[in-house]
């Protein structure tokens, strides 16, 4: 039972960075834009997170701010490569990942950030509202950011469903033609969606190092972007099942440092296959399933060109 | 000259009840290239309030590049665009919308997923969202109601029939309050009866104020239904006339330059059955029309045209008879090679079964790769010009320059050049010569006139006479029920996925059209 | 539609799409582009400390001075050209193999299987090796490919995924059953003399180059002259079109997948019985990317991919002094890389399209 509780008052903290992740890429993919570079963001994000840490000690929500528009700014790279230049989508989101890894790996390098630990963002404590067994511990005793989370899903699911700039979203996304010709400045739109989305993942990287971690390592983003990516697809690019997505995932991860302690003999790297695996899993059992694909944008990965005719 | 009476009864009982000659568009010295090509040279056009105004030109004559100029979609490299007597710079469809102009595209710009309110607000957004999308509804039932239309606002546009999306679309430009209302080949996919109720709609709407460019290559509906017609050859305007003063042999006179008018040429030994096709059922796709019970057969020498409106299962069809999409119950029978129901696509070809798909663009061109590879694929993949391990290019391009003077395909300097460069009717004729190298025992032609010009179409159909003549059976599948009518000798109507009716030619064009419609 | 046909403005430059360029403009375009890339490039490295000077001697004195720095270049450049060949032979029928490591990874395996089992006689160990590399490779792109064909899985994704499996795989043998008993280090066993590919240099020339160039000819009579290569070039461009034509797109596909793994599990096998000598676990870091930038860069076609796998191979021994003497970690390398192909990608855009100022 002690262990159950445990297990479930760490999940949120690992869903988080899934969470916020899928949502900036849901906001993106939805006006037709693939984006594979979320592993590139997560790690701009991570890596600025703790440097701002490392400088200025003590602003934990500054350093998350920062490593936002971090990501955004590498997100504009991204967005000027596919949106203007029409650069093919998925050489460039694997550019951007590339791009990234080496980047932090020599600033944080250079900046001496490599490897040093640091105090980050604590829970919040709600007295006795965060005592109350279980259920305090679980829904009462998060950082702040959980919550925050939330709140972002309930913004962005109603910005997307139950507004114009969302309905324009969605209508970029699936037909960019027509929605272009409904006077609506498709690129402007795109790019918009690609600023937001890198936002997103800036942030839930700078997550992983403020909150989680703290401290950077190289390439500490260990595949979340392409897990990410695989959830988005899972969901169906709909918010609220990427949450749930991204709550399973963190029941994994929060696993797997309980298995060994427990006494479960697995040999260890099977253990640390098994997001990997599950995915995987995911996504097969995704494409098993009988539906329909109608929430899939239909313009996702086309570039959109005006007036060109054969 | 045969106008229908309903027409003539408007024109002379209810006039207008505005100034009739108030000038409300006028375009001048429009220039438009697309690279070399000139699209549109020195035109000009004048459109009056009240009136329904036909611009009648054949595929290619620039019509719909002008009109696309008025909706703000290009920018004329020259000439003027005026409102009401003053000139205007139309930079985007906001533009457009905003000096009353609307335009109902021939392919229609809607949101699959969205409902029609939901792709009604996204150009015309006013207030908050949750109180906009309210008033949309109610907006867009009373115009509904004022033109006589009937739709469901709540289902997915893609669920809706053809003739429904088209009514979305122009509740749109209605609501966003367009009185310059232009329709780019608005009859094309409606059957005759659904066509004559749209055209019958925008009269009435041309009596209560608005204007409306009908941009047709249609001469009856020109004819039944303008105030005036103008008529566009090559990017020329030719002239506008009053539908009064003019006979359908001047219009074909003025369109074409010169007369030809395709005369039938009916088959003359018409051999066994070669083709047969019995029982045949699809399974349901959500994007597709499964087909339902498909019966009919074709013989040796003879055109089986199958006539229908688009959507009600003619490109399964084609992907039935070439093996591209499974059957799960029926027969596909061909003569000398017996039941070839489970045949694979390239085994098909072997048994010399042609296809000529209605978008060649995405089936039947590669538009990346050499006109000389488009050229030699069917035959590479026969095992011919070299061997598995090494293609031979020289016997490849040697073929290739002998077809493309045999099947006169125009505008390749070269046979490595780009295929996706050819013209439609270039590109058409190209399909041709690959698909009839060998001598096809079948030929299955899916629309083979869309986006061609006159000649080359009038070519296209000699093609598939001379095919017919020279012993194989085949299937004409097309939308276009004239070109049915001029080429078949025998016709079947597709219906909701299967053969409804059949005909032996001569047939009646009203019966066909009936049993186009008839039962859902 | 003849030459050229109009997109649209861009702030205040008109576009037109472009339908042809002669080659020597398309050679220049991304020519520029590279120039492009390596200037931002030597401005990243000279910011983080490393001198004009020192950057001429690394990459330019040394490595063609220094018969030992070329022939290094050489070495090093024989496993890229033949990821490069395997990331190609998957693009050419757009299928996304981003998991050339993870195959990488098991080809190794599959080698190291045959050297630490002592299969077969010695004379035949070498090609037992690689027949069982080039068996791994295959089996670890099974999955992705038949997942694509049969259910419509991304294959970017799943490739990806496997790689990290493959990966904690790599590291379960190393730290467990198949750890090195004489140091207790992470890595296989040392492979005997007659397993390790230099024991077949010709004199001075590195024998896996060799047999890289042997995999460009066959790679070049399959996707350049065989009737394979033929119709591949449809399904790279129009697999509607050709599956239409009764081109048997899956079973092509499926064949081009296959080769792919087998041409990066053989890579995989180089590398550990050519430069390491045994199976480390960090051999594989960095190939998968540098086989797709150079199937990019060399446009999937064969002889060109040589070319490229040299320029890349040469940033990687001048990366590998960079991080000794100037502590520039070897990750920059991938940055280099990563610049030059977003350099490149956007001078394409050039290629496509000509661009007038709006009057």
């Amino acid at each position: 039972m002690e262990f159950l509780i445990n297990w479930l008052a760490n999940v949120p903290g690992f869903a988080v960075p899934f969470a916020l992740g899928a949502m900036g890429l849901i906001i993106c993919e939805k006006s037709g834009v693939l984006n594979l570079g979320a592993e590139g963001y997560l790690l701009v994000g991570a890596m600025i997170g703790a440097g701002s840490m490392l400088t200025l000690p003590g602003h934990p929500y500054l350093a998350l701010t920062l490593a936002a528009l971090a990501s955004a700014l590498l997100s504009v790279l991204f967005a000027v490569l596919v949106v203007h230049l029409r650069v093919n989508q998925v050489i460039s989101g694997l550019a951007i990942v590339f791009l990234a890894q080496g980047l932090t790996s020599l600033v944080a390098g250079k900046m001496g950030w490599t490897n040093r630990a640091f105090s980050g963002l604590g829970d919040i404590d709600l007295g006795p509202i965060s005592d109350i067994p279980v259920i305090g511990l679980i829904f009462f005793r998060q950082d702040p950011i959980v919550y925050l989370t939330i709140a972002l899903f309930i913004v962005a699911s109603y910005v997307i469903y139950r507004t114009h700039a969302g309905l324009r979203l969605r209508a970029v996304g699936e037909n960019p033609e027509a929605t272009d010709a409904a006077g609506i400045p498709v690129l402007t739109y795109r790019f918009a969606a690609i600023l937001i989305g890198g936002l997103f993942l800036g942030l839930a990287g700078g997550y992983l190092t403020v909150v989680v971690s703290k401290i950077w390592v190289d390439n500490m983003a260990g595949g979340r972007g392409w897990i990410i990516i695989a959830l988005v697809i899972f969901a169906r690019w709909r918010p609220w099942r990427a949450l749930g997505g991204a709550i399973l995932f963190g029941c994994i991860e929060a696993l797997i440092p309980r298995v060994a302690a427990i006494g479960i003999q697995v040999p260890q790297y099977f253990v640390l296959m098994l997001p990997y695996a599950v995915t995987l899993a995911v996504m097969i059992w995704t494409s098993l399933s009988k539906e329909a694909l109608s929430n899939d944008p239909s313009a996702l990965g086309r570039p959109f060109v005006r007036e060109e005719r054969r | 000259m045969n106008r229908i009476p309903d027409r003539t009864d408007q024109a002379t009982a209810g006039g207008p009840v505005f100034a009739p000659d108030e000038q409300f568009l006028q375009l001048s010295g429009i220039v438009k290239s697309f690279g070399d090509f000139c699209a549109l040279d020195n035109v000009n056009f004048d459109l009056k309030r009240g009136e329904v105004h036909s611009l009648l030109g054949e595929n290619g004559a620039g019509k719909s590049s002008l009109m696309n100029i008025v909706a703000g979609l290009y920018t004329p490299d020259k000439g003027e665009v005026l409102i009401r007597g003053s000139a205007v710079a139309i930079k985007g469809p906001a533009d457009a919308a905003k000096l009353g102009i609307g335009m109902v595209h021939q392919h229609f710009k809607l949101v699959r997923p969205f409902n029609a309110v939901e792709n009604i607000l996204l150009s015309n957004p006013t207030g908050r969202y949750d109180q906009s999308i309210r008033r949309m509804r109610s907006l867009i039932e009373e115009k509904a109601a004022s033109v006589g239309f009937e739709i469901d606002l709540d289902r997915p546009v893609a669920s809706l029939s053809v003739a429904e999306q088209q009514r979305v679309e122009l509740l749109k430009i209605l609501v966003a309050g367009a009185h310059i209302i232009i329709l780019d080949e608005p009859t094309a996919v409606l059957t005759d009866e659904e066509g004559e109720r749209l055209l019958t709609a925008m009269r009435k709407l041309a009596q209560d104020g608005s204007s409306i460019v009908l941009v047709t290559h249609n001469l009856k509906e020109a004819l039944n239904y303008s105030d005036r017609i103008t008529v566009m050859r090559s990017g020329n305007n030719v002239d506008t006339v009053n539908p009064g003063e003019v006979t359908s042999a001047d219009l074909t006179n003025m369109i074409v330059g010169q007369s030809i008018v395709e005369q039938p040429h009916p088959a003359e030994s018409i051999g066994e059955v070669r083709l047969k096709v019995s029982g045949v059922r699809t399974a349901r796709d959500d994007s597709a029309r499964a087909l339902d019970n498909v019966d009919f057969q074709v013989r040796s020498g003879e055109i089986y045209g199958i006539a229908g409106v688009g959507g009600n299962g003619q490109d399964e069809l084609v992907s039935v008879l070439m093996g591209l999409v499974p059957v799960v119950r029926g027969q596909i029978h061909l003569h000398g090679q017996g039941d070839i129901t489970r045949a694979r696509t390239d085994e098909r070809r072997g048994f010399g079964m042609a296809c000529i798909p209605a978008d060649r663009h995405q089936y039947a061109l590669c538009g990346d790769l050499p006109v000389a590879d488009n050229f030699a694929i069917s035959k590479v993949l026969e095992g011919q010009y070299g061997t598995w391990s090494r293609v031979d290019r020289r016997k490849i391009t040697a073929a290739t320059r002998e077809a493309l003077s045999g099947y006169d395909v125009q505008g390749v300097r070269r046979e490595d050049q780009r295929a996706g460069l050819l013209s439609g009717g270039n590109a058409q004729k190209l399909v041709i010569a690959r698909e009839f190298s060998g001598q096809p025992s079948a030929v299955i032609a899916h629309s083979p006139n869309r986006g061609l010009d006159v000649l080359a179409s009038a070519a296209v159909h000699g093609y598939l006479r001379s095919a017919r003549d020279a012993g194989a059976a085949v299937v004409l599948i097309s939308e276009d029920l004239d070109e049915i009518m001029l080429l078949s000798d025998r016709i079947g109507v597709m219906n909701s996925g299967s053969i409804v009716a059949e005909f032996d030619m001569p047939a009646d064009r009203h019966d066909i059209g009936g049993a186009m419609i008839g039962h859902d | 539609m003849t030459d050229g046909v109009p997109a649209r403005q861009l702030w205040r430059l008109h576009l037109e799409i472009r339908d042809h360029m002669p080659l020597w403009q398309q050679m220049l375009v991304v020519g520029s582009g590279v120039a492009a890339g390596l200037f931002i490039s030597v401005c990243v490295l000279m910011t983080s400390g490393v001198g004009l000077s020192a950057l001429w001697n690394e990459f330019v004195v040394f490595i063609f001075t220094n018969p030992r720095n070329l022939s290094a270049v050489m070495t090093q450049s024989a496993p890229l050209i033949i990821v490069g060949l395997a990331a190609a032979m998957a693009f050419k029928v757009r299928f996304w193999n981003i998991g050339i490591e993870g195959q990488m990874i098991f080809g190794a395996i599959g080698a190291t299987f045959v050297a630490t089992f002592d299969i077969g006689p010695e004379s035949l160990r070498l090609p037992l090796m690689a027949i069982f590399a080039m068996l791994g490779g295959m089996a670890w792109i099974a999955l992705p490919a038949i997942l694509k064909l049969r259910l419509q899985v991304n294959e970017i994704i799943s490739t990806l995924l496997l790689n990290y499996i493959a990966f904690n795989f790599l590291l379960h043998l190393l730290y467990g059953p198949w750890q090195d008993p004489v140091s207790s280090f992470p890595h296989s066993e040392q492979f005997a003399v007659f397993e390790r590919l230099t024991s077949l240099n010709w004199g001075k020339l590195d024998f896996s180059l060799v047999v890289a160039l042997g995999l460009v000819a066959v790679s070049f009579w399959l996707l350049i002259s065989s009737r394979f290569g033929f119709l591949l070039n449809f399904i790279h461009s129009n697999p509607l079109m050709a599956r239409a034509m009764g081109v048997r797109v899956a079973v092509l596909t499926l064949i081009a997948a296959l080769s792919s793994g087998a041409f990066a599990g053989f890579s995989g096998f180089v590398v550990s019985a050519g430069i390491e000598s045994r199976m480390t676990q960090s051999f594989f870091i960095g190939f998968g990317f540098s086989g797709i930038l150079i199937a990019f860069l060399a446009r999937n076609n064969p002889l060109t991919i040589v070319a490229v796998s040299l320029f890349v191979a040469t940033l990687m021994i001048a990366g590998q002094s960079l991080q000794v003497f100037y502590q520039i970690p070897f990750a920059t390398v991938q940055l280099i890389q990563a610049i030059v192909v977003i350099c490149v990608a956007a001078s394409e855009f050039f290629m496509r399209h000509r661009i007038r100022l709006a009057s």
